[in-house]
């Protein structure tokens, strides 16, 4: 029985330690935590923290297939996981939606997807048919039935995942980040699902980075740091606490002066449709970008944020209307000319990163536009980032944040005007995005404009200068002031902005 | 190559006639190497295509075919020589290598029904692929009792493909936008693919783990399923065993007189 609940307790860790095969250091440092029927933990810290770790160890898949040093003991209703035979037998009592919705889906259409897992139960069919129907509606994806994985955006993945999972029916929820992609709609609804399971008895651990709408439903918080547990608490108690950490600190970083240089715009774009496939992704904008202004442009998944920007560097040619970017056509001029004055940084930096170093991943990009560069720029770009000292390290073995900072650096290097960044934050915890936000006010301030596209409102409203929001195709909305924005205000007074861990204050 | 939602003839039949239909046209066209027979062979999956509607999907392997039969002739021109000699690559009015590479009839012959093979097989293929949802294929395979791994492995090719298709392109424009060139000449290309390949490779690596974690805790090896929608043979799967037996029995006719 649980303490706090007195509910049965169905998953719980005791005194777990864990170290990989090859590693030193421990990844999981005496986690002790339980989760009792009916209740959601909610597990937070920074990048690296163990938090993945934690959901492979809870789960028995560090025991059944990591191999490495495991101690401690984690029990599923009672029961030891070394007592199961396979991981197909945990399967049974624990569902787990992993990071990488991708990967989970093996069938072809988002239907097979969900209906396979339930076909493996031996449920009668009537059963089956029932649950399928039920969960489809709950997380939103009915009238994705027929689609294949791969026209499926991020955040149509992540819920077709947690469909396929959720379906099983099994009274233990293990969820690792399993709404880092879902704009603020969908995000609310799998809150409302999980809540409605968790009434009904269902055990569920969910580990964020961000601390948003999920932490809210939570009955129990804890934050993880350096592979232990560092406080647990109420999510009223510890968010609180965060805020009041932040205000005592300050703001994170200063108000950015609104730096935009007077003067052409560096970017126009008028009367601009796109269609492809029959499909009409933006429908008539017009938007000019002045030089050294930063620019949010946010709206939910599909809203065509990512296809208006793929215009300003040939990726994409307008189907109507005219782009013109640091006066060149971008309707015409070839991708490579016009990558000297657009750089575009990627969602996922593990999409571009090919080399053998940092250094030389740095300088393709470079010597693409300047075979004669000096390796001086090289370094000049990754000291803007701070990854100098990795320069020699092999990219791929960075950590995410610092991928996603060498990505930067790549495009930083080629010197662009105009610096576009596609969701530049994803996947990044509190300290990391702040990093990479800090990056780009230098940027800004050498008269870099940038441009960055995130469906992470609270983003746009702390570090933009203007939010251009964007609805099925069309600009809705183009404020100049984040209380021009409705909304913001408050998503940006919200706790889940706040730096919540100590991460921000440790010396790591 | 993935499953179309259409209403055919052949989408209608049972998963096991379709998986039938795919054997014996892969087992004909590798029981001869006679060109008429290995055309009517492919004549005869193509007239099966357009009866049932299917006929467009097909043609966009043609290219692929096409691109095939050109290498396999340049390869068999090259490397065979039998029988009468029809022409040469090199015309014997040039001076000094006048003559070179004889074009011969039966290096025709083989590139032919090789190409004509393949053909058939990939038509077959794709046939049983677009008209049957992969996990009324796991159905059958299971119930054959094939074994589940090779089961899940023939899924999850045809689940990531397309993925990899797109995952490709998405790196190609990442590296675009890094003004990437692909090179010029032979070892220009290939060094040139490395921007791509190696993040392709090393991606689709990366899932691999999570995949397998996915496959098991969703209990797909456990070997206990229940197909959620009742799959019996029915009238057409008869008539279309029935018509296969009549070709089968045919086509060994006229191999063996």
């Amino acid at each position: 029985m649980s303490p706090e609940t007195g509910r049965e307790i169905a998953l719980s860790l005791r005194e777990v330690s864990y170290t990989y095969p090859g590693s030193e250091v421990p990844a999981l440092n005496n986690i002790s935590l339980a989760v009792a029927k009916g209740e959601i933990v909610f597990v937070t810290g920074p990048t690296g923290a163990g938090k993945t770790t934690l959901c492979l160890a809870a789960s028995g898949i560090l025991h059944h297939e990591y191999g490495g040093s495991l101690e401690g003991a984690i029990t599923i209703f009672g029961k030891n996981v070394r007592d199961y035979r396979s991981m197909g037998e945990i399967g049974r009592d624990v569902g787990v939606v992993f990071d990488d919705a991708d990967a989970q889906l093996i069938f072809t259409t988002v239907e097979e997807e969900v209906a396979s897992g339930l076909e493996n139960l031996g449920l009668p069919r009537e059963e089956m048919e029932r649950r399928l129907r039920a969960v489809m509606e709950a997380t939103g994806i009915a009238d994705l039935a027929e689609r294949a994985p791969h026209t499926l955006s991020g955040g149509q993945k992540q819920r077709v995942a947690l469909a396929a999972t959720i379906a099983l029916g099994t009274k233990i929820l293990i969820l690792d980040e399993p709404t880092a992609e879902l704009d603020t709609e969908a995000t609310a609804a799998v809150s409302a699902l999980l809540r409605r399971l968790s009434d009904e008895g269902t055990a569920v651990l969910i580990v964020e980075q961000k601390i948003g709408e999920l932490a809210a439903i939570a009955d129990r918080m804890v934050v993880v740091e350096d592979g232990a547990i560092a406080r647990t608490g109420s999510p009223a108690e510890l968010m609180q606490e965060s805020l009041r950490e932040q205000r005592a600190g300050g703001n994170a970083r200063p108000p950015a002066p609104a730096l935009a240089l007077p003067g052409a715009p560096v970017i126009s774009v008028r009367g601009l449709v796109h269609r492809y496939d029959g499909v009409v992704a933006i429908r008539g904008i017009d938007l000019e970008v002045a030089p050294a202004e930063i620019v949010a442009v946010v709206g939910e998944n599909g809203s065509g944020k990512t296809t208006l920007v793929k215009h300003f560097n040939g990726l994409l040619r307008p189907t109507e209307g005219s782009v013109t970017v640091d006066g060149l056509d971008a309707a015409t001029v070839p991708v490579a000319e016009l990558a000297r004055h657009v750089g575009l940084v990627f969602q996922n930096p593990d999409t571009m990163l090919f080399a053998e170093t940092v250094a030389d991943e740095v300088a393709f990009g470079l010597k693409n536009v300047d075979p004669g560069a000096s390796e001086e720029r090289v370094d000049a770009a990754l000291r803007e980032v701070g990854l100098l000292h990795r320069k020699t390290a092999y990219p791929r073995a960075l950590s995410r944040g610092e991928r996603q900072r060498l990505a930067i650096a790549c495009v930083i290097a080629m010197k662009p005007k105009v610096i576009v960044l596609d969701e530049p934050t994803t996947g990044l915890d509190t300290r990391e995005s702040e990093r990479v936000m800090e990056i780009l006010g230098r940027l800004r301030q050498d008269g870099h404009t940038i441009v960055m596209v995130t469906h992470d409102m609270r983003l746009g409203a702390e570090y933009a200068d203007r939010i251009v929001r964007m609805d099925q195709g069309r600009v809705v909305r183009d404020s100049r002031t984040y209380e021009e924005e409705p909304c913001l205000k408050s998503c940006s007074m919200s706790p889940g902005r706040a730096p919540f861990t100590a991460s921000t204050r440790s010396p790591s | 190559m993935q499953y179309v939602t259409r209403e055919s003839a052949f989408h209608r039949l049972h998963p096991l006639t379709k998986l039938i239909f795919a054997a014996v046209v892969v087992a004909l066209a590798v029981l001869t190497s006679d060109t008429a027979m290995l055309a009517l062979l492919a004549g005869a999956v193509v007239a099966v295509a357009v009866a049932s509607g299917l006929a467009r999907d097909l043609l966009r392997q043609v290219p692929l075919l096409v691109s095939l039969a050109v290498s396999l002739l340049a390869l068999t021109i090259l490397t065979i020589r039998s029988g009468e000699i029809i022409g040469y690559l090199v015309p014997q009015s040039v001076p000094v290598i006048g003559g070179a590479f004889p074009v011969t009839a039966g290096a025709i012959d083989l590139a032919l029904a090789m190409s004509l093979r393949f053909a058939a097989m990939l038509f077959a293929f794709q046939l049983l692929v677009i008209s049957t949802q992969p996990r009324d294929l796991v159905h059958v395979m299971d119930r054959l009792r094939m074994p589940v791994d090779y089961t899940l492995m023939f899924l999850i090719a045809l689940r990531f493909i397309p993925s990899l298709q797109l995952e490709g392109k998405r790196i190609h424009e990442a590296q675009l936008a890094r003004a990437y060139n692909p090179g010029r000449g032979l070892a220009g290309k290939v060094r040139g693919l490395f921007p791509i390949i190696i993040p392709l490779v090393s991606n689709s690596l990366g899932k691999a783990t999570i995949l397998g974690l996915t496959i098991d805790l969703r209990g797909y090896r456990s070997g206990r399923r229940t197909p959620m929608r009742d799959l019996s043979p029915g009238r057409a799967d008869v008539a279309g065993i029935c018509c296969m037996g009549v070709v089968v029995a045919g086509y060994l006719a006229a191999l063996l007189v």
